[in-house]
């Protein structure tokens, strides 16, 4: 929906064109929209992507910003994780992007590239239900264990209610009924 | 115009202090003394310096670009101005106004039957009152809403009326801040 | 405890050796020496911390998926309430976000005034983060100087869109409305006041010395891992790295404004209380700067894709009264795609992802809020240090629960 409007990739864009010589295959499509440079990798080459971004000297991103998904309903491939990317030497940014199919939302977490993708990934977990291999400890971060469904996928409708839990909850007072997804 | 970078100052604080504290000490007196003082000066001769207000006794001064609860415009005649156009209730993020229109043999052919803003949604945010195209809802600045009920904090049409001239300060802001 | 040492007891005679086991205390979720909702899960070897663990969400509310089922303009009384206690500068995020995707630029009075707010903004976020500390340390005076001086950079706010805490002062391409010809006056005053009552504070805490003994040395994490954290804001650069959006990637206009950014040394508790109180003083001279400089002229961009007509057009003629009812409804449409944009925020960088489809509502709306990396970088904070310095470094984290839990 989005890639296909965007500006085709920008050959003009130094970091792009270095990232593609790099991993080649492993781009699967970059682009520049509003000066935000985007780059959209293969789902198995993530963490090495990541590390050269972190390690190379021209890039040093040193700062993951923002660690996100969005969720493309019916679409092929539905999901989406959004890595932001920012470096203090460099005063740069990028945004790296993962599509992920709706019956394999897997992909490799970066923890072991950036510690502050730890809390990132468990929120995407949480909320989005995206699986991150290798996370040191994935759990919700806002909602309870109890919850079911992921609230921010497209198809958790906004009005749902899920039962109530804990010390003092009525019997039976599950109005919400049955999970999504 | 730049910005620089400026190390904070952390030797300062220990030579601030002096030896065993004792300036310290007592410039921290000197303060706490000197907000006494005033404060008292001011409760002698009648000027309170204080900032706290004795409310319900009396009231903070609220600027006219206040936002308080928003209520309709009355016309002169004793009606509403609103018309019923539902753009309100379109703008409103919360959904906490329900309007149902009927037709009238006035002028202005359409009013509303059923006004209602649920006090206890709306968060006070203006935007009704920037979509309304007539000038009729308007934010006062009213804000005392508690009730004894959730039935209570629901608002109808004929609690919500307040003259026009009653809101002249908000009209008048209104218009010239709508202006651009 | 009588078991355990019985037994110590019977095995050793020549070497005493306690067994122990780390007591496990939960602080919070609601506890006098915290502000914000949040618990924190101490396991203590007497009273040193073995390990923290923060649990987050207690005041978590869906920013996103509201934001989601409503127009682009019907979600800035929500950026409100990210960040409660600087509510402009997130008006200001989102408003440039926005923005952004449309490719528009607001007016040049319109950019000064969006300075102006966030600043004074600014000013009561790190008055209301250092008078809590000071209150958690047990300085009650020098918390209620610090709230009444807040009060006062509240009214300027309130005076500029009638609303202390819930502004939604800022639009996409301008601001709700101008600021009358007494505005001037008014910000000199409370400004006055604010720095009155900002030095009386500093007076009676910089120097005291049980204030410094609980702050100096307490709460230090090394500059690279604060890097790999995502931590920003004053936090990182009182670890001495000058990361201020301000000055790096000047938006709005800051390129013009003449101000310090401080940094500190060593990163402890007292570094960052001296950052905080450091960008006070350079809030308030910006703030200063924009009253001088600013222009006149339209605060709102003419606009009919993005801003609504002028209030009188729309009683009088067609094109507009229609523009209003499309703008309303439908909402302003931007062209597909996604932006990021980030803001210098009271506690680091406020970013905002939009990713537009075309329609009036944002597909997707992210907030990435400061605070919620700053908090994921409290338990190696804490982990080894004092009980006690929990409560100074938590204050120093500044952990706002409307913007970490979103």
């Amino acid at each position: 929906m989005v890639e296909e409007s965007a500006q085709p990739s920008a050959p003009e864009d130094p970091l792009l064109q270095r990232l593609r010589d790099k991993f080649g295959e492993a781009v699967v499509s970059t682009h520049s929209y509003r000066g935000d440079r985007t780059a959209i990798i293969d789902r198995g080459s993530l963490v090495a992507t990541c590390e050269w971004l972190r390690d190379d000297p021209q890039n040093q991103f040193d700062m993951l910003m923002d660690v996100t998904a969005v969720d493309y309903l019916g679409r092929r491939p539905r999901f989406e994780v959004v890595y932001h990317l920012y470096s203090i030497e460099k005063n740069h940014r990028a945004r790296i992007k993962v599509a992920l199919e709706e019956d394999d939302v897997k992909v490799a977490s970066v923890v072991s590239v950036w510690s502050g993708a730890n809390w990132l990934e468990r929120e995407a977990w949480d909320l989005y239900g995206i699986q991150f291999d290798g996370h040191p400890e994935l759990k919700r971060i806002y909602l309870y264990e109890e919850f079911e469904g992921h609230p921010l996928r497209k198809d958790y409708p906004k009005e749902k209610r899920q039962p109530l839990i804990g010390p003092g909850a009525p019997e039976g007072a599950a109005d919400g009924g049955e999970s999504s997804s | 115009m730049a910005s620089r970078v400026v190390k904070v100052d952390r030797e300062a604080l220990a030579k601030a202090a002096g030896p065993f504290s004792v300036r310290a000490i007592m410039v921290g007196l000197r303060v706490t003394s000197r907000h006494f003082f005033r404060n008292l000066w001011g409760w002698i001769i009648g000027k309170p310096t204080i900032a706290t207000v004795m409310y319900p006794e009396e009231d903070v001064v609220k600027p006219p670009a206040f936002r308080g609860m928003p209520v309709l415009v009355e016309m002169d005649n004793g009606k509403e101005r609103c018309v019923a156009c539902g753009l309100c209730e379109w703008a409103c993020p919360v959904d906490c106004i329900h309007i149902v229109p009927d037709e009238t043999e006035d002028a202005i052919e359409r009013y509303p039957q059923l006004f209602d803003i649920d006090m206890g949604r709306c968060m006070y945010c203006g935007l009704c009152e920037e979509a309304c195209p007539e000038e009729a809802i308007v934010m006062s600045d009213r804000v005392e809403i508690a009730a004894f009920s959730r039935e209570g904090t629901l608002w109808h049409k004929d609690d919500l009326l307040v003259p026009v001239d009653r809101l002249a300060r908000r009209l008048e802001y209104v218009r010239r801040s709508y202006e651009r | 405890m009588a078991e355990q040492e019985q037994s110590t007891a019977e095995e050793s005679t020549d070497r005493l050796e306690i067994p122990f086991e780390p007591l496990e205390m939960k602080l919070g979720p609601s506890h006098p020496a915290t502000h914000g909702t949040v618990r924190l899960n101490l396991r203590l070897d007497g009273e040193t911390v073995v390990t923290a663990e923060v649990e987050v969400g207690f005041l978590h509310r869906g920013f996103e998926k509201e934001c989601e089922s409503g127009l682009y303009y019907q979600a800035f009384p929500y950026t409100d309430r990210l960040n409660y206690v600087s509510p402009m500068i997130n008006n200001v995020g989102y408003a440039l976000a926005c923005e952004k995707l449309f490719d528009v630029e607001a007016p040049e009075r319109c950019q000064y005034l969006r300075v102006l707010a966030s600043e004074a903004s600014r000013i009561a976020d790190h008055l209301t983060c250092m008078g809590a500390c000071a209150l958690e340390l047990g300085a009650f005076t020098a918390f209620l100087y610090a709230v009444e001086a807040r009060e006062s950079a509240w009214d300027i706010l309130d005076a500029m869109c009638g609303a202390r805490v819930t502004c939604n002062y800022v639009r996409i391409g301008g601001v709700a409305s101008d600021v009358g010809p007494e505005f001037a006056a008014l910000v000199r005053e409370k400004l006055a006041e604010v720095a009155r009552l900002h030095k009386d504070f500093e007076d009676l805490l910089l120097a005291n010395p049980i204030f410094r003994d609980r702050m100096e040395g307490t709460g230090i994490l090394p500059k690279d891992e604060l890097v790999a954290l995502g931590v920003t804001g004053p936090l990182l650069r009182a670890a001495g790295v000058p990361l201020d959006l301000r000055r790096v990637d000047p938006y709005l206009v800051y390129d013009r404004m003449d101000f310090d950014v401080p940094i500190g040394e060593s990163g402890d508790n007292m570094d960052r209380f001296l950052v905080r109180c450091e960008e006070v003083r350079q809030s308030a001279r910006m703030v200063e700067q924009c009253l001088v400089d600013l222009p006149e002229g339209p605060v709102d961009l003419d606009d009919p894709r993005v801003r609504l007509p002028a209030k009188g057009q729309v009683f009088s003629r067609m094109e507009q009264l229609i523009s209003q009812f499309k703008l309303v409804t439908e909402g302003p449409r931007p062209p597909v795609g996604e932006v990021y944009q980030a803001v210098e925020g009271g506690n680091g960088e406020l970013g905002f992802y939009l990713v537009s489809d075309g329609t009036g509502k944002p597909y997707k709306c992210r907030a990435r809020s400061p605070s919620f990396s700053n908090t994921q970088a409290m338990p190696p904070m804490v982990e080894g240090g004092m009980l006690a310095d929990v409560i100074p470094t938590f204050d120093m984290v500044n952990m706002i629960g409307g913007e970490c839990d979103r």
